[in-house]
């Protein structure tokens, strides 16, 4: 199937739980798709959610083991596959990406993409099964594999600091939960459960079908409703963070080398609210660039840290800010920091800095056209915050944005949590 | 100005290049429909280059480790008034550079003014400035950068292992350097490396992108005209002699990781090799590993079923003109017993014809898949320009490769002399 002359936009709709929304344009040499199912993040079962898509990586009825499968993958001219568990808010997605080389640029021209697609079908709808219930020894495999992950955050101190954050802003509430759950948790599962799991899961969570690439657009679309239609339940969108803390400090201690501070904002406003492009300015002249005020501040002129930035939670209605320090420095990084979203409370930001940020955001939004991951996770986040504008409508946006619009966002930006890294010994206090 | 087009029927794709009379090279990719475009200033020229002869010197000069990146991150400083950063920032691009160890890249992404941009990026690749004060002032800075390496379980790793394989040529050390070399570092050490390296006929440019070829290299033929340089004699770079063997056969670090990290390398013994010959060596080598132990050998798949290794465990190979090694490895929850597994099967697993087809097949949708890709694109037009190496030779040397190249490259590679392990293992509790 092929498609010269797309309109260069996602095109579909919700029907019976299926969300189908297709991507045709000629700009790219591969075909994408993504497939997930979305379910609330919950204590009882996210830890089902994070085994299941590991567990139909492990064999289909055609590719009955993980080998074959990877042999098959091999002869579609090495096709991606990944098979994963996301978090987006309060949301769990068992989430399935498989990107080919579209075979109008292969010897002989084969037919890659509906390959492709037969094959993630056969994942998604035939998985191997003994007797009718999942390989209770890859049940047992891929469960270790998980509580590998959770034990495994701790590696990446920057993204443990961020998990820790957010749980603490949480308090409980599910998006501060983690996505894979606890090596208990895990434990609780096993090959009867997990069947039982996904035959629910298929029956009632609803499921999204993204494909970006050059396809006919209907005839795609047919191919997904015909596989995938059905009654699933109705996708409902992730709940904003509504809680009060008051600048609640938390310092914990590692054996890191570097310190790292994470402060987290309320901003009382999420991607599908109208103020949301001036929110994206105020974090853009904040930190969202290389020219923004905590780089220029806290990197340039106080060489405190090796990286400061600041970044929106679309779905979440938080702001996140994260540097990388010295140990002593925390409270003078942080100071810097405070001074800083201060300074934006009080509008003392230039019109230059407004001009760059709206370049830089035009930038980062036209990219993003040009690769097709990016397209998908935008088109990811905005179903499940439940609008929100892209492309085009957003760059207008965003040039429509006033200094008062800014100002007056900035007066809902409130300090919430902040969590500070430090190394084992060093007390998280100094010059 | 004639330029020179070439055509990739297949992948419907047609750069075109110009050699200026500086001895610059300037490569433009088309790539219609395409927002963005992405392009890079490269100069051959990284961290292993610290013992030269510059031309027309008498002695060769040693210098600090770490240099050509400090350098790099200093090319964005300006004078006063002419912030690169800002003029980017003001044209909405994105700007960024990365120092490795043989090339140093500096590099925009924009949607819109490509051609202010272009001269903004030949403005920071060639005009220094380096100060006592500012140079002073990076040092904090970079200190930090090597810190946070230093929390990273994946760059330890890769760093020790480094550290045991070689006992002499500089790839054994880090590429940022040390906290004690950096401090060392003076503006004259910055202008004698800018001097001797950042002369156009070491450099390569490369514009991917919705834009006009011709126009592009005319406009840089235009500036670097202004610039009045000539054509220069060649760098003289040393490099000690390595010895066949390797300095340690095991180097073990602790941190706080969860479960232990296991990498384990060979080295080459035979390298100086570029052009076709070197390409011809990488695919073989890349197409034993996936062979051997990617995801759908047998190897690899008794060894997920024992539970050694996850599906992130891989393999590769790279090389460069001094130097050429493999890599394995990833989490493992027993890395003597994966050793053991490992080690000596490398060697006695079949190679089969079969499976050799359809590796051919993988490599050849991951060389056209890398067109839709600009910055992956332009970072493997730049590694291999530097070597010698036509990126379009991939699809034909692919095609000659036999089972018995697969069979005598791991004969070669695969020694034990030429072995050694890099482990981070958890605090015990």
């Amino acid at each position: 199937m092929t498609w010269s002359k797309g309109p260069e936009h996602f095109i579909g709709e919700w029907r019976g739980g299926l969300g189908c929304y297709i991507y045709p344009t000629s700009r790219f040499k591969t075909v994408t798709m993504y497939a997930a199912w979305i379910r609330p993040l919950s204590l009882q079962d996210r830890a089902y959610g994070a085994v299941l898509p590991q567990v139909l990586k492990r064999g289909t009825s055609q590719w009955p083991s993980r080998r074959l499968m990877e042999t098959r993958l091999e002869e579609l001219y090495g096709a991606s596959f990944r098979a994963d568990v996301g978090k987006l808010g309060d949301k769990q997605l068992m989430a399935f990406h498989l990107n080919v080389v579209n075979g109008q640029f292969l010897p002989k021209k084969p037919d890659t993409v509906t390959a492709a697609l037969d094959f993630l079908t056969d994942v998604l709808d035939r998985p191997r099964l003994v007797d009718g219930l999942f390989d209770a020894a890859v049940v047992e495999q891929e469960k270790a594999q998980v509580k590998r992950q959770i034990a495994a955050l701790i590696n990446d101190k920057g993204q443990y600091a961020l998990a820790r954050l957010l749980e603490l802003v949480a308090d409980g509430a599910p998006f501060g939960l983690r996505k894979w759950g606890t090596p208990e948790e895990v434990d609780a599962v096993d090959a009867q459960s997990l069947t039982e799991f996904r035959h629910r899961v298929r029956q009632e969570a609803p499921f999204l079908f993204l494909m970006v690439g050059d396809v006919d657009p209907d005839q795609a679309a047919r191919l997904i409703q015909e596989r995938f239609g059905g009654q699933r339940g109705t996708l409902t969108t992730v709940v904003p963070y509504q809680g009060q803390h008051q600048g609640k400090t938390v310092i914990e201690s590692e054996s890191v080398s570097q310190g790292k501070l994470a402060l987290a904002y309320r901003t009382g406003l999420t991607a599908k609210d109208a103020d949301y492009p001036a929110l994206m300015m105020y974090s853009g002249i904040l930190g969202g660039f290389a020219h923004s005020k905590l780089f220029m501040n806290v990197r340039e002129k106080a060489s405190l840290a090796y990286y400061a930035y600041s970044r929106l939670d679309p779905a979440v209605a938080l702001m996140i800010v994260g540097a990388g320090i010295e140990f002593s420095h925390y409270e003078a990084a942080r100071q810097i920091i405070e001074e800083q979203v201060e300074a934006m409370r009080q509008g003392q930001f230039t019109d230059e800095e407004m001009a760059f940020t709206l370049k830089g955001y035009v930038n980062d939004i036209l990219s993003e056209e040009d690769s097709p991951g990016q397209l998908i996770a935008r088109q990811v986040e905005r179903q499940l915050v439940g609008g929100g504008l892209s492309g085009q409508a957003l760059i207008d946006a965003l040039s429509r944005v006033r200094r008062e619009d800014i100002e007056r966002v900035a007066q809902g930006v409130h300090l919430d949590t902040v969590y500070f890294l430090t190394n084992k010994g060093e007390p998280g206090h100094g010059t | 100005m004639e330029h020179k087009t070439v055509v990739w029927e297949q992948l419907g794709e047609r750069p075109v290049r110009q050699r200026l009379e500086t001895g610059l090279e300037v490569v433009v990719l088309p790539k219609p429909g395409l927002k963005k475009t992405y392009a890079t200033y490269a100069t051959h020229y990284g961290s292993i280059d610290s013992h030269f002869r510059p031309p027309g010197a008498q002695a060769p000069v040693h210098v600090p480790d770490g240099i050509a990146h400090f350098l790099e991150h200093k090319m964005y400083e300006k004078p006063e008034g002419r912030d690169v950063f800002e003029r980017f920032a003001e044209l909405g691009a994105y700007t960024n550079a990365y120092t490795e160890y043989t090339t140093t890249t500096f590099l925009f992404s924009a949607t819109s003014e490509v051609e202010e941009c272009l001269k903004t990026l030949l403005t920071l690749v060639e005009e220094p400035y380096f100060t006592p004060e500012n140079v002073e002032k990076e040092k904090g800075i970079i200190e930090q950068e090597i810190r946070m390496y230093w929390d990273m379980p994946g760059d330890r790793l890769r760093s020790n292992l480094m550290h045991a394989l070689y006992h002499a040529n500089p790839v054994r050390l880090d590429i940022a350097g040390t906290v004690d070399s950096i401090r060392t570092i003076t503006p004259d050490d910055l202008y004698l490396c800018y001097e001797t390296f950042y002369h156009p006929s070491n450099m390569v440019i490369f514009v991917a992108g919705d834009v006009d070829p011709a126009h592009i290299i005319d406009l840089i033929h235009a500036w670097e005209a202004r610039r009045g340089l000539a054509a220069k004699a060649p760098i003289e770079r040393i490099f000690p002699e390595e010895p066949p063997t390797v300095a340690q056969k095991r180097v073990e670090q602790v941190m706080p990781v969860a479960l232990p990290l296991w990498l384990m390398g060979f080295k080459d013994t035979d390298t100086g090799l570029t052009g076709d010959a070197l390409l011809r060596r990488e695919l073989v080598m890349s197409l034993f590993w996936q062979m051997v132990l990617g995801p759908s050998s047998s190897l690899f798949h008794d060894l997920y079923e024992a539970g050694l290794i996850n599906e992130r465990f891989s393999s590769h190979y790279a090389s460069s003109k001094t130097y050429g090694l493999s890599m394995l490895g990833g989490e493992t929850p027993d890395p003597e017993r994966l050793e053991a597994e490992v080690t000596p099967r490398l060697l006695t697993e079949p190679l089969r014809l079969p499976d050799l087809e359809r590796i051919k097949k993988k490599e050849l949708g991951e060389f056209v898949g890398l067109f839709e890709n600009l910055e992956d694109l332009a970072y493997a037009f730049n590694a291999y320009y530097f070597r010698g190496v036509d990126l379009a030779r991939v699809p034909e040397l692919l095609d000659d490769i036999t089972l018995e190249d697969l069979e005598e490259a791991r004969q070669r590679h695969c020694r034990e002399p030429q072995r050694a392990v890099s482990i981070v293992r958890p605090p015990r509790s």
